[in-house]
């Protein structure tokens, strides 16, 4: 099997500094991909250049057999790479009836947009309950309850979730945990970035270690690391 | 576009350069100017240079305001014009002495500028803009409406010029007027480093980069907003009455968008929070403006196109412009996209 | 009986030209968080245009919508030149209001130009007058209170109850959300220019009916329309539209009781309490979004 998602030799950055040197990951081969690290080291901005809101530098991005490098993010997301960013916003004064109906925004989403909303309802029932109620009135976890939901409205082939429990409350977290593995189980590969190791390493079978801009450590399944030595690397550097 | 002012006399970061180095070099330039009137001999090219010592003295003030006190004040020009008006109407109907007419012109649109701060002392950004823009058309109608005194569209005419002594003011191909012109853009250029450079100029320029730790080491909003847009009226009102008392009429046009544009673009084109800056490209741009008057109606159509041209293209303005040919020309190894 | 009528029509009929121009700047606002000072000259080349048109002979019912389409690519253009390539910049605010304060003085000298300084004047929506509650009132007048908001609601439709719409109050609040659920910003930002223009020139039309055309006609709605988002708030466009009805009775009843000469020191009064007061507008927000 081919990877969806290969990343090779990826430099990109903000104006004159380079955050990633020569990165490369490859996605899809080995199960959902973790990525781990320190923050400030490259993580959040190696997934911004991968769905275009960043340039890159050098490199060569390919998604589904196509170079996406330096494409538009509305193509990337056409294609069906979707990215729900690290401590969204979202949209403050849209409802999440409108939320919903902007995730499938792209002409591929539109042909799924009634099944892929009672796809989200099911997934997440508790939106349903305020489905006209403004953004800027949920609490942290329902927002990311509509994040989450917006993108798979987008009919994503591959989903990126960048830090999806940041900030929550324990008992929040753990609904949303579930509620991601059952998306996970429902057929959409994922790019997680999580803090929680327990919950990055039920999620992903194959995990990146990102330290300074590179590639620290590939773990692939099948080559078990113990726990001990993963939480090390999580809090050793 | 070579500048008529060493470029010593910029300092590439405002402030730091010693007080006496400035000093020197501003008296040079200035020196340098008041040789002119013997070179540039004919009265046409006096009155470029005397309109251009007008207009720098209109933004280098506007610097202060906008640049350093971070103020969007679009009332500025409203400034220049109530000194124009107050000028006139005080020379021609309360028959007052037009040296003493003139320094109250400046105290007026001090008073003005007072009064214009206090509906904006709370606000930030785009309403302030909103307000002042408002405050200044607000002035240009009340002197229409108040036709009887001010002329109203026809504006005002034979105004009373300055005088020194018996000198004949308007037979000496501007020569007089010429000194005048510089020696007020002289004072207002001291007035104004030396403000900047002093400890109310800090205070204004802190408010400007860190509001919120300004405030809590005890800089006061209120006070500084107003101490900045009172300072920044009075040459500015001084400027006005000049130009009324040199032109001998007033005229509403000083209260148009296009004034207000090409002055406007002198402070950016400068670069802002230099005073410097906004002085040369006053001269830069009143002199190519005047390069161009055979043009007509399309002077002021290759003027907004020049203006756009700049802003898209040299984000920190003429500054950066000299700043990135002086790089080009002497540093060619350093080279840095 | 007779003052009520008055200030009623009156009110209306200002208030109703004030909220086409009012909206168009707040819709600038809110999707790009630009001002933009040549939204006057855009009301004016309208105007300008639809003589043109007129003049060579094309019925009114033509008329009308060619310019707004015109006026609309015009809106386009401009976003694209003088606005577009400086996003990003930290000083944008500042910059955009010069670069479309120079672009009103270049579009103010080519009407000159181009159509000389004659005045001119377009023939009125509806020929005539007539006298309703013991007012005399021309028919174009009660046109442009009927049709205005006829227009604001179909573009608060569009806002509201379409997808585009949708899009358009969405890039307004968050760029990047936007970008990520595959919206085109860029064009969304032409858009919002274009309809912007639209409205204005549509304004113009209606201005151009009943007073006599010249380059700077403009500058004079500008600056109302300006006060009635300061008033209104900046972050919608519902607020605008009720502060321009608010400011066009205002304006009326002033006109009424105190003459014509008193009427903008008092507006201007009115501002400065209001913004003492509240500084985001009576029916402001402090957010930016459109609703």
């Amino acid at each position: 099997m081919s990877a969806l998602l290969e990343v090779q030799s990826l430099t990109a950055g903000y104006g004159r500094i380079d955050v990633l040197h020569d990165i490369s990951i490859s996605v899809g081969t080995h199960g959902n991909v973790g990525l781990f690290g320190p923050n400030g080291h490259g993580k959040t901005t190696l997934l911004r250049t991968i769905s275009g809101l960043l340039k890159t530098k050098s490199g060569t991005i390919t998604f589904d057999g196509k170079p996406i490098a330096n494409a538009s993010p509305r193509s990337i997301v056409d294609m069906g790479l979707i990215h729900v960013p690290q401590g969204n916003r979202l949209f403050p004064d849209l409802t999440i009836a409108e939320c919903l109906t902007l995730g499938a925004y792209t002409k591929r989403a539109r042909a799924d947009e009634a099944a892929n909303r009672e796809k989200v309802v099911k997934i997440f029932p508790k939106l349903a309950e305020r489905w006209r109620q403004k953004v800027r009135t949920l609490s942290g976890g329902e927002r990311q309850m509509v994040s989450i939901g917006t993108a798979l409205m987008g009919s994503p082939k591959l989903l990126i979730l960048d830090e999806p429990t940041l900030g929550l409350a324990p008992k929040i977290k753990e609904e949303l945990c579930a509620s991601v593995l059952d998306i996970s189980k429902g057929g959409v590969p994922l790019i997680v970035v999580e803090q929680d190791v327990e919950f990055l390493l039920e999620l992903s079978q194959h995990l990146y270690l990102i330290n300074h801009g590179e590639v620290a450590t590939e773990i692939k399944p099948g080559e078990t690391m113990d726990h001990a030595e993963i939480m090390a690397l999580y809090f050793g550097q | 576009m070579t500048a008529p002012i060493p470029v010593s006399a910029i300092p590439s970061s405002p402030g730091r350069a010693s007080w006496r180095k400035e000093a020197a070099a501003v008296l040079v330039a200035f020196a340098v100017l008041a040789l002119l009137p013997f070179v540039v001999t004919d009265s046409y090219s006096r009155h470029v240079l005397i309109m251009a010592f007008i207009y720098a003295v209109v933004a280098s003030n506007w610097d202060l305001s906008l640049g350093y006190g971070g103020v969007f004040n679009f009332g500025h020009l409203a400034l220049f014009g109530i000194g124009v008006y107050a000028y006139g109407l005080l020379t021609k109907f309360a028959g007052i002495d037009p040296w003493f007419a003139m320094a109250l012109s400046g105290v007026i649109a001090t008073i003005a500028a007072i009064v214009v701060t206090i509906p904006i002392l709370r606000l930030k950004g785009i309403y302030i803009i909103l307000v002042t823009f408002g405050f200044a058309q607000l002035v240009m109608q009340v002197i229409l409406s108040q036709s009887d005194y001010t002329g109203g569209t026809q504006g005002m005419v034979r105004i009373q010029t300055l005088y020194i002594g018996e000198h004949n003011m308007i037979r000496d191909g501007k020569f007089a007027y010429f000194y005048i012109a510089l020696a007020m853009l002289f004072l207002s250029t001291v007035f104004l480093r030396a403000l900047v450079r002093s400890r109310i100029g800090a205070g204004i320029i802190a408010l400007r980069d860190n509001e919120e730790y300004a405030v809590s080491r005890g800089v006061s909003i209120v006070r500084q907003r107003i101490v900045t847009l009172a300072a920044s009226a009075f040459f500015t009102g001084v400027a006005g009455a000049f130009y009324a008392g040199y032109q001998r009429n007033a005229s509403i046009d000083v209260f148009g968008m296009s004034l207000a544009t090409i002055i406007l673009s002198m402070v950016l084109l400068g670069g802002t929070s230099t005073i410097y800056g906004a002085i040369l490209a006053s001269f830069v741009l009143t002199i190519f403006a005047e390069a161009m008057a055979d043009l007509g109606a399309w002077r002021p159509i290759i003027t907004a196109l020049l203006i756009i041209g700049v802003m898209l293209v040299y984000p920190t303005g003429l500054a950066g412009f000299i700043q990135s040919s002086w790089n080009g020309v002497f540093r060619r190894d350093n080279k840095v996209a | 009986m007779d003052a009520t009528a008055q200030i009623l029509f009156g009110g209306l009929f200002q208030g109703s030209l004030y909220a086409m121009m009012a909206v168009g700047l707040a819709l600038i606002w809110t999707t790009i968080g630009v001002f933009n000072f040549t939204h006057g000259v855009m009301m004016m080349l309208g105007a300008y245009i639809a003589w043109t048109l007129s003049e060579i002979g094309l019925p009114f019912a033509l008329v009308l919508p060619l310019v707004i389409v015109v006026m609309a690519a015009v809106g386009w253009a401009l976003q694209a030149s003088v606005v577009r390539p400086l996003i990003g910049r930290p000083n944008i605010v500042l910059v955009v209001v010069i670069t479309t304060l120079a672009a009103a003085s270049l579009i103010e000298n080519a009407t000159l130009e181009i159509w000389g300084p004659r005045s001119k004047q377009l023939p009125p929506l509806i020929a005539g007058n007539t006298t309703i509650l013991g007012v005399g009132v021309s028919l174009h007048q009660i046109a442009i209170i009927v049709i205005a908001p006829v227009v604001l609601a179909a573009l608060w439709f569009f806002l509201n109850r379409t997808r585009l719409g949708l899009a358009l109050r969405a890039v307004a609040q968050n760029e990047d959300a936007s970008l990520l659920v595959g919206l085109n910003v860029k064009a969304l930002y032409g858009l919002a220019f274009a309809i912007s223009a639209a409205l204005a020139a549509l304004a113009g039309i209606f201005m151009g009916g009943y007073r006599f055309m010249s380059p700077v006609m403009g500058a004079d709605p500008l600056l109302k329309a300006l006060i009635v988002v300061v008033f209104g708030g900046l972050s919608s466009v519902s607020g605008p539209i009720f502060a321009a009805y608010l400011i066009g009775f205002f304006e009326a009843i002033c006109s009424y009781y105190f003459g014509l000469y008193w009427t903008p020191a008092l507006l201007f009064a009115v501002l400065i309490v209001t913004l003492m007061i509240r500084p985001e507008g009576i029916f402001g927000s402090k957010s930016r979004g459109l609703a």
